[in-house]
């Protein structure tokens, strides 16, 4: 099926955007062969559509690492593929094994089962592939996931190919050993703790080769950075370009958590994270080179659920050990829900398509870009309330169309029992991550939140509940529009200028 | 001659397989990897460098023969002791 582009038109590099990832959202997946969409289509952290259906999980059963990252501590799990200052319940192939099962059994949207620590994967071999060759025998309906900083690639890739793995993510922050000495402390190699820019040329030798390996076997490659603004943030995007001739198929951009309670280099040192701006940035600079996956969450590394949402309290050892699972009978109840969503995603998409074209048929708008906040809990639809959102997605609206840009992280300020004390100062945290954006969307909202939101420049509202997200953006930017709000600089720009 | 492992150990295995003497055992009794003194080595027929203390990313959780960590305070992390200090002071004055 061929996707729609919706701004392919020969001044889109005027704003950053190149035609391949920009537009609606899915197309994202646009430059890919059939095959490689194929696999990825359905596959939350990858299709950006998909993402809003499908769930994925983690399993915590790779605790060791071979090397240090600047930007981790640890005491808790990888920074990388985890929110630092938080620890995994660290499970036994077994143990893992049967929570998969557990999880699969009752989410029967969770298709995708990832190994991405609290450590290093494949600098824990044997359990990582027990664990994924007991899955790919029981339970082979789920697709298998690995995340890695490279150092052990090279040695792990026919293993690899022998479990039938067919993403694979490789951490690459550089490929320059000045810049890695300055992300990399050591590295654990050959029996040895090697430091500074020895240690990080051969990790960088190893995940370029490892990156090599992988796609001459057509397993796909995913490439994570991690944005470190003043040491790799120019850098990164001749990384993006490197990666992509070698044959990644996604490259993802992440910004820095730093932070000093979490106890990292970095924390402690006071290196600043991106900003959100700074970031879109990075990600829309490397987006001509590559398709980016702006929808990561970073999430932790036994997190379970749709992107965004953690169910694995439901899923903790105690409780999966009381559970029976009939996975056949499971596995057939899956496949009907998979092939109703299937149906679903492909009915919206045709929708999306059309409302494209009828878009592109109107009379064309002048007026500048808006972003604006959604609150949503999957489907693609507007369905959450405001203050139960524990993220928002970021969509940006323009003449061209609508283009998903990021997620930001939002405080619950209501969890509705006695922490509501505090509850404003939260809500001014929320309405302070929501900084650039001119309306957010929702399904409901209260007047307090209401009241604070219009003081702060952004336009609250709830009239488009349980309607298709893109539409309804594109909706109230044409209010916007005709209301003559857009002729206007935005209120920040008025504010610097 | 041996080393030993001491509680801030993490638990996070990467020094239990390296170990060329299988010294290093899940002791129930602290809930952390320990040494079995009898057994380690120092590896010193078999490697330069002690394995665990070269793995170990947690600074002054293995102790040489004498009691002196062997990974001091910013060795490992790059962060200098006297930051982490001032770092740890102003987060618990608030």
């Amino acid at each position: 099926m061929e996707l729609p582009v919706l701004n392919e038109k020969p001044d889109a590099s005027a704003s950053g955007c190149a035609s391949h990832s920009c537009g609606t959202t899915d197309d994202q997946l646009g430059h890919l062969t059939d095959e490689i969409r194929a696999k990825v289509e359905n596959h939350p952290c990858y299709s950006e559509d998909a993402h809003h259906y499908f769930a994925r999980m983690h399993v915590a059963v790779a605790p060791a690492c071979n090397i240090q990252c600047h930007y981790c501590n640890r005491k808790y799990d990888c920074a990388n593929e985890s929110r630092p200052g938080v620890v995994s319940e660290l499970l036994t192939p077994d143990q893992a094994v049967k929570k998969t099962m557990a999880v699969a059994a009752n989410i029967p949207q969770m298709t995708v089962l990832g190994i991405a620590g609290p450590g290093d994967p494949l600098a824990n071999p044997e359990r990582t592939f027990e664990t994924f060759r007991r899955l790919s025998e029981e339970a082979p309906d789920i697709k298998l996931c690995v995340s890695t900083n490279g150092l052990a690639l090279p040695d792990s890739v026919e293993e690899l190919s022998k479990h039938n793995i067919d993403h694979v993510t490789i951490t690459i922050n550089c490929v320059d050993p000045e810049i890695g000495a300055q992300i990399y402390p050591w590295i654990f190699w050959e029996n040895k703790r090697i430091k500074g820019k020895k240690a990080a040329k051969i990790l960088i030798d190893q995940q370029q080769k490892g990156l090599e390996m992988l796609v001459a076997k057509g397993i796909l490659v995913k490439v994570n950075s991690v944005m470190i603004p003043g040491v790799n943030d120019k850098h990164l995007a001749e990384v993006s370009k490197i990666v992509k001739a070698k044959g990644a198929f996604l490259h993802n951009v992440m910004p820095l958590i730093a932070e000093a309670e979490h106890g990292t280099f970095y924390g402690v040192m006071g290196q600043r994270g991106p900003s959100q701006d700074e970031l879109m940035e990075l990600q829309d600079s490397c987006s001509g080179d590559m398709n980016m996956m702006r929808h990561c969450r970073q999430c932790r590394a036994d997190a379970v659920g749709l992107l965004g949402e953690d169910r694995g309290d439901e899923f903790t050892l105690d409780k999966i050990e009381d559970m029976e699972i009939d996975y056949q009978a499971a596995m057939e109840k899956r496949k009907v829900i998979h092939e109703a969503i299937a149906e679903e995603m492909h009915s919206k998409r045709t929708a999306k398509a059309e409302s494209a074209v009828k878009h592109a048929q109107e009379e064309r708008l002048t007026t500048r870009p808006v972003l604006m906040a959604v609150a949503t809990s999957g489907q693609g639809v507007i369905n959450m309330h405001f203050g139960h959102a524990k993220e928002f997605l970021i969509y940006e609206a323009s003449p061209d169309g609508v283009r998903f840009m990021s997620h930001r992280k939002a405080d619950l300020y209501c969890g509705g029992d006695d922490t509501c004390g505090d509850g404003e100062s939260v809500l001014q945290q929320t309405i302070r991550s929501l900084a650039g954006c001119e309306a957010v969307l929702c399904s409901k909202i209260g007047y307090e939140p209401w009241d604070m939101l219009e003081k702060a420049g952004i336009v609250p509202n709830g009239e488009h509940a349980m309607e298709p997200i893109e539409d309804a953006v594109m909706a109230v930017y044409k209010e916007m529009a005709a209301a003559g709000k857009l002729e206007q600089a935005k209120p920040e720009e008025r504010a610097t200028a | 001659m041996a080393l030993q492992i001491i509680e801030s150990c993490v638990n996070c295995y990467a020094c239990e397989p390296l170990c060329p003497s299988k010294a290093i055992y899940m002791s129930e009794a602290t809930g952390h990897f320990r040494i079995n003194a009898k057994k380690c080595t120092e590896c010193e027929d078999d490697f330069k460098d002690a394995q665990c203390a070269s793995i170990c990313p947690i600074e002054g959780a293995i102790l040489d023969a004498l009691g002196v960590p062997i990974n001091p305070p910013g060795s490992l992390t790059g962060i200098p002791p006297e930051k982490m200090a001032e770092a740890m002071a102003e987060l618990q004055a608030h």
